[in-house]
């Protein structure tokens, strides 16, 4: 099993939630986060006052697949995502090592 | 008071009442059986007395010496199905001996019965002392009552406490009482419409009902709401009100217990519908079941807490000190400042002239100091003076238009708002009173969100000075923000209609057009900035130009932005965060740099978009080859910003062709997919013969860009990709552009064969998917030109054609189009008019033509 963990622009969020709909893939965390890559934080200067982002407001979707699946989830995202401009942001896959479900007690795949 | 004997027939009798179970059990059969309120919990009280006089009987010990009292809630016979039950027992000193067998003997069986049981043992003399520094028991001590035993023991506590603890002791008693309710407060949140109220400890819940009557008590001996009532504390009509308030408080509590299964006194959202339900509510077309039962419990609570807010005022004043004449000051006539609240001099006043509730609110303003009780109470008392008249006064409403952004305008909305003028002179809020929002982003109800709107307006003053600067007028941006959500409690579509109704208010309140147009914007797109900023592609430019172009000058900008802000913070404190604020900042500027440009700011009426126009036209003319002369006048600015200036160079020179040939068609291949342009003279039924030919061809459409120049040449740029995996070169390009020829020229029978070809995949079973709402939305506000028709749907092959075939049949001219798919679901938007050149108006023809594309979106 493993854990994909996707940094994606926020309005790409709706997409890429259902192209994984699309594939099957039927439950994600999804968080507010905010960081800076490339795409650094900036000041911009209106009517004299000066307004500073010093980071950039980005979704992060977390999928727990099995690892047969990785590769198909991973397009998916990189498709519905994919703008070609800078800050399109990352994907990064994990290894997971148990899957349990805190209502039934249930492990592994039975979990996801 | 009602015994349960003789009240209402039932099976069940005191001595049955042990176990839990069983007591839940006669709990839901009396609810069931309609008995409910202050007859519940007397019922409840008495099966408790009934039990521990028994016990205190067995145990057969000398009842002279011993008393059995009852405190608190059980001491005023209010016990709900799992309130804790607090008695105490009192002994003589002497007897000392025989207290341990006599306390087994009440407790044991008690405890067996499950039930929560506060209990004490103490003399006389220890309760005084103990009552020293508890405040709970001081306060529990009021409602002590003798269930059973010595009635000298228990009257001589009485007596000693009253000497010690009441008599001359009312100021402290106040403080205390004053003390506690601000804690409470603190803790509990000042509001009584917060999402999940505390019936007992929330503002307007029982501790303030109980704190009222307590001191009531104490202070002047007045027993109950009655002799509150005799002695001029309270109006009959307020008692009724209060009364009411009470008997559904106590009807919740009860019930609450319920369903919760414990002693709760939080009516938590997760038990908020069963609630509703359990009080009869149902859901109605535009209001939920447990939308119009919050609004009860938010209603009561408020009066509860404005009856208590009056009270204690009222005591504060009796017990300060005395005024002297110097410390009263004439505001205006008929109007004094007295110790620092505004008074109004004469109640009687305000009948001859309505107009002094105005100048109230206006005195309180300007001297920053809040309406006296009394005159808070002869300005709810007097609601019915305020008329159309009124309402319709230029003098009125300006001063209105004055507290707002003026100073203190959230206390002074507030204290128009509790009064119950607000909803008078605005009768337009009184959908939205109390109204509440059932789900977990909207903290108060509408009415209350809105004047928290204001109050977050007067909080961004201070930290963004220098947008606020822009604001020329403030009191329209706290006019918009006041209404924003006035189109609440209708359903689907609360800011349009919103915005319709201010338009009303603002003529009624003499606002010059230009100012209502500002109102009527900012309340019709208070969304539309939050929604852009986290759905859209800020680097999208063409996105903010159109943007830009919508909101059209900095300062309305500037007014958006500022309420986009605090109806976020208003809603809760889950709806706005630093998040949500970076990306809406990003935007602001973004629009904000583009309406600010120096060259594009020089006139009044700012246009970015036209600037935009400019720089392209001037482009154009430089790549253009020389032979070709350009008339600029056949493109729209909407035409020109949609391409690269390259490509409308392309478009030019391929017009030329027209002349020789009838229809033009190109096509090559894109990163994703397959770019195709259609040119020819635009005709009815165009688009669904293209839309047609495509789909015989396997072709999916991704996005269209449908333009017609002045001349009437059309240039269709659609992109595209081969449903069947086809690829670009395998394609057969030749036979479409011939299909296309002739399908532009009516020779070719889209129809039946797009029938024939699509039949064996409508016998197919279709593959499961969840079903994408279908939605068709004819829209006459957005484009000042054009009807604006929009459909949602789930995409399929040869939908497109099925509508645009559709807009043909009705006689549909669609002069711009965008066709975006999401994922599976397609969004079209068409600007269209209709065969007279005329918007879509008609409400007859609109309902057919909605019929018809809905038809024709489904049913296939």
């Amino acid at each position: 099993m493993k854990k994909i963990e996707a940094i994606i622009k926020p309005f790409k969020l709706d997409d890429v939630k259902e192209a994984l709909n699309g594939i099957g893939i039927k439950g994600m965390t999804i968080s507010e986060v905010k960081g800076y890559g490339r795409q650094k934080g900036h000041k911009e200067i209106y009517r004299g006052a000066e307004y500073i982002v010093d980071f950039i407001p980005k979704a992060k979707l977390e999928i727990i697949v099995d690892s047969a699946q990785v590769d198909k989830v991973i397009d998916t995202i990189i498709q519905a995502a994919k703008t070609g401009k800078i800050g399109d942001g990352k994907i990064f896959v994990l290894p997971v090592e148990e899957v349990i479900r805190v209502r039934t007690g249930e492990k592994g795949e039975e979990a996801i | 008071m009602h015994g349960p004997s003789g009240m209402v027939q039932t099976a069940l009798k005191p001595q049955d009442f042990t176990g839990l179970q069983a007591r839940r059990q006669a709990l839901d059969t009396y609810w069931q059986q309609g008995i409910s309120g202050t007859v519940l919990l007397r019922m409840h009280s008495d099966f408790i007395d009934h039990h521990l006089a028994g016990s205190f009987k067995k145990a057969a010990v000398n009842e002279d010496d011993f008393a059995l009292v009852a405190l608190g809630g059980y001491g005023r016979q209010e016990l709900y199905p799992f309130s804790d039950i607090d008695i105490m027992l009192l002994y003589d000193t002497s007897r000392k001996d025989e207290l341990s067998s006599l306390v087994d003997a009440i407790l044991y069986p008690l405890w067996d019965t499950g039930l929560e049981v506060g209990h004490a043992v103490r003399t006389p003399e220890e309760c005084i002392a103990d009552a020293a520094d508890d405040f709970f028991f001081r306060v529990a001590m009021l409602d002590a009552r003798l269930i059973t035993g010595s009635e000298t023991l228990f009257a001589r506590l009485q007596e000693i406490y009253k000497s010690i603890y009441i008599e001359g002791k009312r100021q402290e008693f106040l403080h205390d009482m004053l003390d506690q309710r601000q804690k409470r407060e603190t803790q509990y949140g000042r509001h009584t419409y917060l999402l999940e109220p505390h019936i007992k400890e929330s503002c307007g819940g029982f501790r303030d009902i109980q704190s009222m009557l307590w001191t009531a008590q104490v202070v002047f001996g007045l027993k109950d709401l009655a002799s509150l009532q005799e002695a001029g504390l309270i109006s009959q009509e307020e008692r009724v009100r209060f009364e009411q308030a009470q008997n559904y408080l106590v009807r919740i509590r009860n019930r609450l217990h319920y369903v919760s299964g414990r002693k709760n006194d939080q009516l938590f959202f997760e038990h908020q519908e069963e609630m509703a339900q359990a009080f009869g509510f149902t859901n109605q077309k535009d209001m939920l079941a447990v939308e119009h039962f919050m609004r009860e419990v938010y209603g009561h609570m408020q009066t509860v807490s404005v009856t208590v807010d009056l009270f204690f005022e009222h005591v504060e004043e009796v017990l300060g000190s005395e005024e002297s004449p110097k410390d009263v000051k004439t505001l205006e006539p008929g109007i004094e400042l007295r110790h620092n609240r505004v008074h109004l001099v004469n109640t009687e006043l305000i009948s001859s002239k309505p107009r002094l509730f105005m100048r109230l609110f206006r005195q309180s303003s300007r001297t920053g100091k809040p309406l006296h009780f009394r005159t808070r109470k002869a300005i709810t008392a007097n609601l019915h003076l305020v008329d159309d008249k009124l309402r319709l006064s230029r003098r009125n409403a300006k001063l209105f238009l004055s507290l707002l952004g003026g100073p203190e305008s959230f206390r002074v909305m507030e204290e128009m708002l509790d009064t119950g003028f607000l909803t008078a002179y605005i009768p337009e809020l009184a959908k939205v009173e109390s109204l509440a929002q059932h789900d977990i982003y909207h903290v108060f109800t509408v009415d209350r969100h809105l004047v928290q709107t204001i109050a977050e307006l007067e909080r961004l003053q201070e930290e963004e000075p220098n947008i606020y600067a822009v604001v020329s007028a403030p009191p329209i941006l706290f006019l918009a923000a006041l209404l924003h959500d006035v189109g609440k409690g209708f359903g689907h579509g609360h800011a349009e209609r919103g915005a319709d109704l201010a338009r009303h208010i603002g003529a009624r309140l003499g606002l010059e057009d230009d100012e209502i147009a500002v109102v009527d914007f900012l309340i019709r797109d208070h969304l539309f900035l939050s929604h852009t900023a986290q759905r859209r592609d800020l680097e999208d430019e063409e996105l903010i130009m159109r943007s830009a172009r919508k909101v059209k000058t900095p300062e309305r900008l500037a007014m958006l932005y500022l309420l986009t802000i605090a109806d976020a913070r208003a809603t809760g404190p889950t709806v706005w965060n630093d998040w949500k604020a970076a990306l809406l900042l990003e935007l602001y500027l973004k629009i904000a740099l583009l309406l600010d440009r120096k060259d594009i700011s020089e006139k009044e009426q700012v246009r970015g978009a036209e600037l935009g126009a400019q720089w392209i036209r001037e482009k154009v003319s430089e790549l253009v080859p020389e032979n070709i002369t350009i008339n600029f006048d056949l493109f729209s600015d909407d035409y020109l910003l949609s391409f690269p200036p390259e490509v409308i160079v392309e478009h030019i020179t391929h017009a030329r062709r027209l002349e020789k040939q009838e229809v033009l068609f190109s096509h090559e291949q894109r990163q994703e997919s397959w770019s195709l342009l259609v040119m020819t003279r635009d005709r009815p039924g165009l688009l669904a013969r293209i839309f047609g030919v495509l789909a015989l061809h396997n072709l999916n459409v991704l996005a269209a860009k449908i333009f017609t120049w002045a001349d009437g040449t059309a240039v269709d740029t659609i992109e595209v990709s081969s449903t069947i995996q086809e690829n670009y070169e395998g394609q057969n390009w030749q036979a479409m552009q011939k299909e296309l020829e002739l399908a532009i020229k009516q020779r070719l029978g889209l129809e039946h064969r797009l029938g024939r070809k699509l039949a064996p995949l409508r016998n197919k079973p279709q593959p499961v998917q969840p079903r994408l709402a279908t939605r068709v939305n004819i829209d006459n506000h957005v484009s000042e030109q054009y009807s604006v028709i929009e459909v949602f749907s789930a995409d399929r092959i040869g939908l497109l054609y099925d509508i645009t075939k559709t807009l043909s049949y009705f006689g549909i001219n669609i002069h711009r189009a965008r066709i975006g798919s999401k994922a599976d679901q397609i969004v079209d938007v068409f600007y269209v008019l209709d065969g007279d050149g005329n918007k879509i108006e008609n409400p007859d023809f609109k309902k057919e033509l909605h019929e018809g594309l809905l038809y024709a979106v489904i049913n296939q």
